[in-house]
């Protein structure tokens, strides 16, 4: 179907309905953007501060702590997080949500995407699930129009999205010729106005109506593939208004252009500024070309922890109604990126596959790394969205952050995929309990049992009978000390009942070192006092011509978390890391 | 039953983002049942007797206070929805364009002339329409006959209309696009049914939820059969 069909007159008529349903549209997508955003924070608020002992059973979304028998909470049926009966919303009268899985429930209603989701249904194949069918032919519309503009040649607003040599070389090229620029300088006023009459059927003054510029904003850049146009000679271009516009343009790819930049390869960052430049001198033929890229959008994802493994596991279902990452040519070749923030180096980032020509791309990817439980609690996750362009150009679409520290890996009914609505850039991660991060350790735990020493998969360790706890030090990462000194580390384990162990190791030159060196041993603990018990860690730098030596980091590793992996495999090495906390006062050691 | 909606602060601030939900209902029936004049009616509370045929299609917008009502049985709270109100052209000619819009829309407007029989008979094939282009199989539809207050030219008798509305299972309202008898309370009707099927599909439980989440439904604990706390 199309409106090539209709009269030309019908077909004025159509359209301006159409625009009229444009206008509606921007107004209810900005308030499902708010709605999302809302949402949001709201799951921000709820995530659990750090300061608690894990294994204490607090509500997820107050922190109220719950008793064992008074109050005791009940699980939400939707995030399976344990709530108290103050952060509860009923549905109906058999059935309650805690406050953010409302929420949620709530924007999907609001947002129509209740509507988008059974249409899908019905309808699976359709690729434009989240286009309006009024979306759809007036773009297909203005595609045909014969109102058109005649590209500038050569055109450095196509530029934008290329790998900056070559920015620069057609910015070069522009600059040596200015013909071609003028030119298209006289085109777009031309079609400008052209435009304006059609809209406003009044042959009038177009200066009393700048207003309409607006209207009409976005659909140049669709119809720039487009040839000729004819015009009337008699038409007054309006300078001012132009010129207005173009200004704020170019204000407004400032910023959407740092948007794009994110935190993508920095080698992109100093062909940004190529381009900023290279923009404010072609102002006039700027016009129309980005139309602010705006997130939107969903993600999918689950979590999950694997304690046998001691593996972070995040699955990556899919992307639904992402934007264009090249909003001109309507393409979309999205991956998905996960970072355990605060940490953003290379060797930790995990990525999924680029899925060509999408908007709801199906990842169904599974991302590992490996890294302790104790430290997730400290972590957020960050997955954003990409459009990958070429190599080096990358398009940011959105992101998701979720703090693990509330996260109850422990459950297995916290590992389903869930939609999470896709943000903006955000500065700084709200994480909260985000630390100073010196450096990280590396271990492996075991607990064994003395009197069973022999029976080697014998998993039956009574809580009473008293065994043996073996630390072994494998290793520090990022650790930034000079490179010639020495270092012990100094185990200090606090067993309920105001007991203490310490154990240091020897000291030992920098460089690839026994592991035996390494061990701390603590004997004669029962299971039942490691349930309760914290092992602190410190590294120490030793330094043989000085007074004192120096304390680096801090790591500790506390409760269920260091209990759990030895209790489910006792008599099995298990490997940890932990985060190292840089030292702020020096101690002796 | 949900309270009826209100007329909002009749400022001309339709053009903000400040409602809670954004409802998209239709109309469709033959040419010169009065689909137009109907909304004319419920949103501006005009008469327009003139016939001008529709060209395509056309919206009109109101806001409304919708009530719902809560779980527990009392008055529940209150939200601003904005309803753009889709008319189609009810002529042969256009009929690609308009059934093509039918996918957009979440509820819809059956409308047939009391004063014509064709047209009663033709609602049979709106339904068929309907069922195939709508977002799903069984979308919310009300049945109206308008042109009631034409009561000396009637040619469809309402236990016929009923009959038909209730195979379908559907609400039946006659109403007077001329009068206004009974058109707020077709479109409150149909408002309530979309409002009631949006809870509906959110709140399907684990059935559905195969396609990828079932696991954490299927897994979670027993939830404590504690009575709800509000
Ligand atoms: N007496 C009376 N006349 C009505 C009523 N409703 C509509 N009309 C008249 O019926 C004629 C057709 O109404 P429209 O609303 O334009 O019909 P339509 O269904 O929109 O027709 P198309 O746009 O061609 O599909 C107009 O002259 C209206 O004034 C009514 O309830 N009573
Ligand atoms: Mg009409
Ligand atoms: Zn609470
Ligand atoms: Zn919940």
């Amino acid at each position: 179907m199309d409106l090539s069909l209709l009269q030309a007159l019908e077909r004025e008529k159509v359209l301006e309905v159409l625009q009229r349903d444009k206008t509606l549209r921007s107004v209810e997508e900005d308030r499902i953007r708010r709605l999302k955003l809302e949402l949001q924070e709201l799951r921000r608020r709820g995530a659990k501060s750090f300061c608690r002992q894990y294994s204490e059973r607090t509500c997820a979304r107050c922190q109220r702590p719950l008793g064992k028998f008074w109050n005791s909470g009940a699980v939400c049926r939707g995030c399976s997080h344990r709530i108290c009966s103050k952060c509860r919303v009923c549905v109906s009268p058999h059935e309650w949500k805690c406050t953010v899985c409302h929420a949620y429930r709530d924007v999907k209603i609001k947002s129509g995407e209740w509507f988008m989701e059974e249409r899908a249904k019905k309808f699976p194949r359709e690729t434009d699930k989240h286009d309006t069918i009024g979306e759809i032919l007036l773009r297909s519309y203005q595609r045909l129009s014969y109102i058109a503009i005649v590209p500038p040649t050569p055109p450095p607003v196509q530029n934008v999205f290329t790998p900056p040599f070559n920015r620069l070389s057609s910015w070069k090229n522009s600059k040596g010729s200015p013909k071609p620029f003028t030119k298209s300088m006289e085109d777009l006023m031309m079609s400008f106005t052209t435009r304006i009459k059609k809209i406003s059927k009044s042959q009038e003054d177009v200066r009393a109506e700048p207003d309409l510029l607006t209207v009409e904003h976005g659909s140049i850049d669709r119809s720039q593939s487009d040839t000729a146009i004819n015009i009337s000679a008699n038409q007054v271009p309006c300078f001012q208004s132009l010129f207005k516009r173009s200004k704020e343009q170019v204000q407004e790819r400032r910023r959407s252009s740092s948007a794009l930049c994110g935190d993508e390869d920095t080698s992109q960052s100093s062909g940004y500024s190529g381009e900023k430049r290279g923009s404010s001198s072609s102002t006039s033929t700027d016009c129309g070309l980005i139309e602010s890229s705006g997130v939107t959008g969903e993600l999918e994802l689950a979590l999950a922890y694997s304690f046998s493994s001691s593996c972070f596991e995040v699955v990556v279902g899919a992307c639904r109604n992402l934007t264009h990452g090249d909003t001109k040519k309507k393409k979309c070749h999205p991956y998905v990126k996960v970072y355990l923030l605060p940490d953003k180096s290379q060797s930790t980032k995990m990525k999924t596959a680029v899925i060509k020509n999408t908007t709801d791309p199906i990842f169904q990817e599974t991302l590992q790394r490996s890294i302790a439980r104790e430290l997730l609690a400290s972590r957020t996750l960050q997955a954003s969205v990409w459009h990958s362009e070429t190599l080096r150009r990358k398009v940011f679409l959105g992101e998701v952050l979720i703090p693990l520290d509330s996260w109850r890996f422990e459950d297995s009914s916290t590992q389903g995929l869930m939609w999470y609505p896709l943000c903006p850039k955000t500065e700084q991660p709200q994480g909260g309990s985000v630390e100073q991060v010196a450096g990280e350790l590396l271990l492996r735990v075991k607990f064994s049992s003395l009197t069973q020493i022999c029976k080697l998969n014998s998993t039956g360790i009574g809580p009473y009978e008293v065994g043996q706890f073996t630390v072994v030090i494998i290793g520090v990462q990022n650790l930034s000390s000079s490179k010639h000194t020495s270092s012990f580390i100094k185990g200090c384990l606090a067993l309920p009942g105001e007991r203490e162990m310490v154990q240091r190791t020897p000291v030992v030159k920098k460089g690839p070192s026994p592991a035996q060196a390494h061990q701390l041993t603590f004997s004669r603990v029962t299971p039942h006092e490691l349930q309760d018990a914290s092992l602190q860690l410190e590294v120490w730098e030793h330094a043989p011509f000085s007074v004192a030596d120096k304390l680096q980091g801090t790591a500790t590793l506390h409760g269920g978390l260091l209990w759990q992996p030895l209790q489910q495999a006792p008599n099995v090495w298990h490997s940890v890391s932990l985060p190292l906390r840089a030292n702020i006062n020096n101690r002796k050691p | 039953m949900s309270q009826f909606p209100e007329r909002f602060s009749a400022g001309s601030t339709m053009t903000d983002g400040d409602y809670d939900y954004l409802i998209k209902l239709l109309a469709l029936g033959d040419s010169g049942v009065g689909k137009t004049t109907f909304l004319y009616r419920y949103t501006d509370n005009k008469f327009n007797p003139k016939f001008i045929t529709t060209v395509g299609i056309d919206f009109r917008e109101k806001r409304v206070v919708y009530t719902a009502n809560s779980p527990n049985g009392t008055t529940g709270k209150s939200f601003k929805v904005h309803l753009q109100l889709w008319d189609t052209a009810g002529q042969e000619r256009f009929r690609s364009l308009t059934t093509a819009f039918f996918r957009d829309a979440m509820g819809f407007l059956l409308m047939f002339d009391l004063t014509s029989q064709q047209s009663f008979l033709n609602v049979r094939n709106w339904m068929s329409q309907l069922q195939a282009n709508a977002y799903c199989e069984n979308p919310d539809i009300v049945l109206v006959g308008n042109k009631a207050d034409l009561a000396d030219q009637r040619e469809v008798q309402e236990k016929q209309a009923k009959e038909l509305a209730d195979k379908y299972g559907i609400p039946y309202f006659e109403t007077s696009a001329a009068t206004g008898t009974e058109v707020d309370k077709a479109v409150v009707t149909l408002l309530d049914l979309v409002m009631k099927r949006m809870e509906q599909c959110v709140d399907k439980p684990a059935l559905d939820a195969q396609n990828g989440e079932g696991t954490s439904k299927l897994d979670a604990p027993p939830v404590n059969e504690k009575k709800c706390a509000c």
